[in-house]
């Protein structure tokens, strides 16, 4: 027996100690002891990758504002299937049908649990049942009552104007991989996503203390003002629409810029395709057509070239304006044999002579006996050939040119690249070296992208941005007249009235496996206007027209195009006709 | 008669007792400044857990504000588009100008 307050008093502690050393065992237990399993049950009930909501990419505008690529809300559904034990499958999946369009059998197939999953070890089960679903706030709302649906909003791109300008714009997949501006700028456009591991509540919702911790908040893109007009690339695309299908063409590219900066009003390709809707068409195999003609595929430019072949004659000091040669119809040069486009002998000509006629031999002439292969090299690399110019665009060619140096090279070259066989360029590298003679002999960089708009605020303008200038302003002004009478004299399906413009044509040929295809060309013509201040250049290509073969020279189906298309641009540009500034 | 009884009543040490007190003070003082310290840690924790939540739903209202943003945006680029613009030009009677004049208008 416990006699006196004393030993009452012992044992009253000893039993609380006795408590304490149990509690703390347990602690221990617990804490210490089961602490890797309890922690992994923990980890598996409210561990979990969570985002906030995906922010928007930087929406696309043309150079006037307008909407060219913005961005729709959408959601992507889930559902934790582990939630819906004991539910009736097939009339939830009934119900859910019309608002996912999915079908009712796919939804009892993504909700049933798997055979053997009906309980723990593995507690949560989460399918995906639809992505990009457009769904209304009473929708939503009405979603909302099923717990175990997931719904993640997110966004998908809009092309507010359809197929417009699809090549130019271009897309990106969900790899990141993509064409156009958007995949060239998409370290601008991508928004910061913010996707991480840690404890969530039962909405999936991150809990509180979780954001106390590192954490970022997601960041919406920037967005980019182009340098395209859509209201001129729309006309532009239904002019090259109008020319392909009147020509029978298989292809078609347009480009306008402005050869004082090297910005792109516009630029159009046929074939084209819809971005909105790329996955199908790469389901069905027509990834080719997300290669831009304009950047991505060279091709022999032809006479066109004989521009650049003259520029760089005249800039070395060779020849002048009174320089002549005799045109005898034939060169020979390094093993091959070069006629004149119809097999005609022109006798006695110039430098305005040469380009009227577009005379094979005379350029031949200035490549190999004035200038010399690597004199005309020179000044074909200063002109950009055989590099990419820098355009905002993805898979953008250097095009193929061969140099002296190289170990291919072959003497031939140096007589039949002088009017544009033999070599390969881009469109845009076309565009870019005769937009340098209409601009002085500065050539500019073509670029797209006029401004970047930060969501912070900060607007940052893109400066115009010159190459080089491969020749003088003063050949650039005597190349600029002379392609002007060209127009003047000899090809009235150019001609603007009112405007004086500079511009050549070019009737290419194809080359295929074993040689050039005999009845195919590709039609092209480069202008740029009105002279004396040249604002604006304009370039037609069309590939492999249909028409009789007398009918398919460059100057008769790409020139009318240019025609078309300069006599609008220039009421759309504001740019008054000569008579009309020379009367003020 | 208890022993602290006897303690109080027959005069114990006045030392022991003293120094009794002063383990009770201390014990009390301590006790006081852990649920001190254990309030204070609690009600920050508390606040940065309401801030953080705080922050989160502003977020969310941002995030939603955004997405309404984007889906008027869409629907005004939708409703000026070419096609659109076009179509309706053409209802209304406009059509593509034949001829181009230009006047000259003095300076205001």
């Amino acid at each position: 027996m416990l006699r006196g307050p004393d030993a009452r008093l012992r044992l009253i502690a000893m039993l609380l100690i006795a408590v304490l050393l149990l509690v703390l065992g347990q602690l221990v237990r617990l804490q210490v002891l089961q602490n890797a399993r309890h922690h992994a049950t923990v980890e598996v009930l409210v561990s979990r990758e969570y985002a906030l909501p995906e922010p928007p990419w930087g929406c696309i505008t043309d150079r006037n504002g307008a909407l060219l690529v913005g961005n729709t809300p959408v959601y992507d559904i889930g559902a934790e299937i582990t939630l819906l034990r004991g539910a009736d499958i097939e009339a939830l999946a009934a119900e859910l049908s019309p608002y996912l369009g999915v079908s009712e059998e796919a939804l009892v197939m993504a909700l049933t649990l798997p055979p053997g999953e009906p309980a723990a070890p593995r507690p949560y089960i989460w399918r995906p049942l639809a992505q990009g679903i457009a769904l209304s706030h009473t929708e939503v709302l009405s979603l909302t009552r099923y717990s175990w649906l997931t719904l993640n909003p997110t966004w998908e791109r809009y092309y507010a104007e359809g197929t417009l300008a699809a090549h130019t714009l271009g897309f990106v997949n969900q790899s990141g991989i993509g064409y156009g501006v958007q995949a060239s700028q998409r370290r601008f456009l991508q928004g910061l996503t913010v996707s991480q591991i840690g404890q969530v509540a039962v909405n999936s919702n991150p809990l509180p203390d979780e954001l106390a911790a590192d954490f970022r908040f997601p960041y919406p893109g920037t967005d980019l003002r182009l340098t395209i007009d859509r209201t001129i690339q729309a006309f532009v695309e239904g002019e090259l629409d109008y020319a392909v299908n009147e020509y029978q063409a298989e292809g078609g590219t347009i480009i306008v810029m402005d050869p004082r900066t090297g910005a792109i009003l516009a630029m159009a390709s046929r074939p084209s395709y819809e971005p909105s809707r790329y996955p199908d068409y790469a389901a069905q195999g027509e990834n080719h057509l997300f290669w831009d003609p304009a950047v991505s595929i060279p091709y022999e430019p032809g006479s066109v070239f004989k521009v650049v072949t003259a520029a760089a004659a005249l800039d070395s000091g060779r020849v002048d304006l009174d320089w002549s040669y005799v045109d005898t119809g034939r060169l020979e040069y390094g093993g091959v044999v070069i006629r004149n486009w119809d097999g005609g002998t022109y006798g006695q000509q110039n430098l305005e002579g040469l380009l009227t006629h577009s005379l094979n031999v005379g350029a031949g002439q200035l490549s190999t006996q004035v200038l010399g292969p690597d004199l005309f090299y020179q000044y074909v690399r200063a002109f950009g050939f055989g590099q990419p110019t820098g355009v905002e665009l993805t898979n953008e060619a250097a095009g193929l040119v061969h140099l002296p140096s190289d170990w291919d090279w072959s003497d031939s070259y140096a007589v039949t690249n002088s009017f544009g066989q033999g070599i390969a360029v881009t469109p845009l590298q076309m565009a870019a070296a005769v937009a340098a003679i209409a601009n002085d002999g500065v050539m500019m960089e073509p670029h797209l992208v006029a401004e970047r708009n930060y969501p912070d605020g900060r607007t940052v303008t893109v400066s115009p941005r010159p190459l080089g200038q491969p020749i003088s302003a003063e050949t650039a002004r005597i190349l600029s007249g002379l392609m002007a009478r060209v127009v003047e004299r000899n090809m009235p399906e150019a001609r603007v009235p009112g405007y004086r413009i500079a511009g050549k044509s070019g009737t290419s040929q194809i080359p295929g496996v074993g040689g050039y295809d005999p009845n195919a060309v590709i039609a092209s013509f480069v202008g740029f206007g009105p002279l004396p201040n040249p604002e604006v250049l304009i370039f037609v290509k069309l590939d492999r027209p249909n028409v009789p073969p007398s009918m398919r020279w460059g100057s008769q189906i790409a020139a009318p195009t240019f025609q078309r298309i300069a006599t609008r641009l220039f009421v759309m540009l504001g740019i008054p006709p000569a008579d009309f500034v020379a009367g003020q | 008669m208890s022993v602290i009884w006897q303690e109080k009543t027959h005069g114990v040490l006045k030392r022991k007792t003293r120094a009794d007190r002063t383990l009770a003070l201390v014990f009390v003082g301590v006790v006081v400044a852990v649920t001190l310290l254990g309030a204070i840690y609690l009600s920050v924790v508390a606040a940065n857990v309401r801030l953080s939540r705080e922050i989160w739903q502003m977020e969310e209202e941002m995030m939603a504000l955004e997405r309404e943003n984007q889906a008027l945006m869409v629907e005004v680029a939708r409703l000026s588009s070419i096609p659109v613009l076009q179509e309706r030009s053409q209802t209304l009677g406009f059509r593509a100008a034949e001829e181009v004049i230009y006047f000259s208008l003095g300076e205001p």
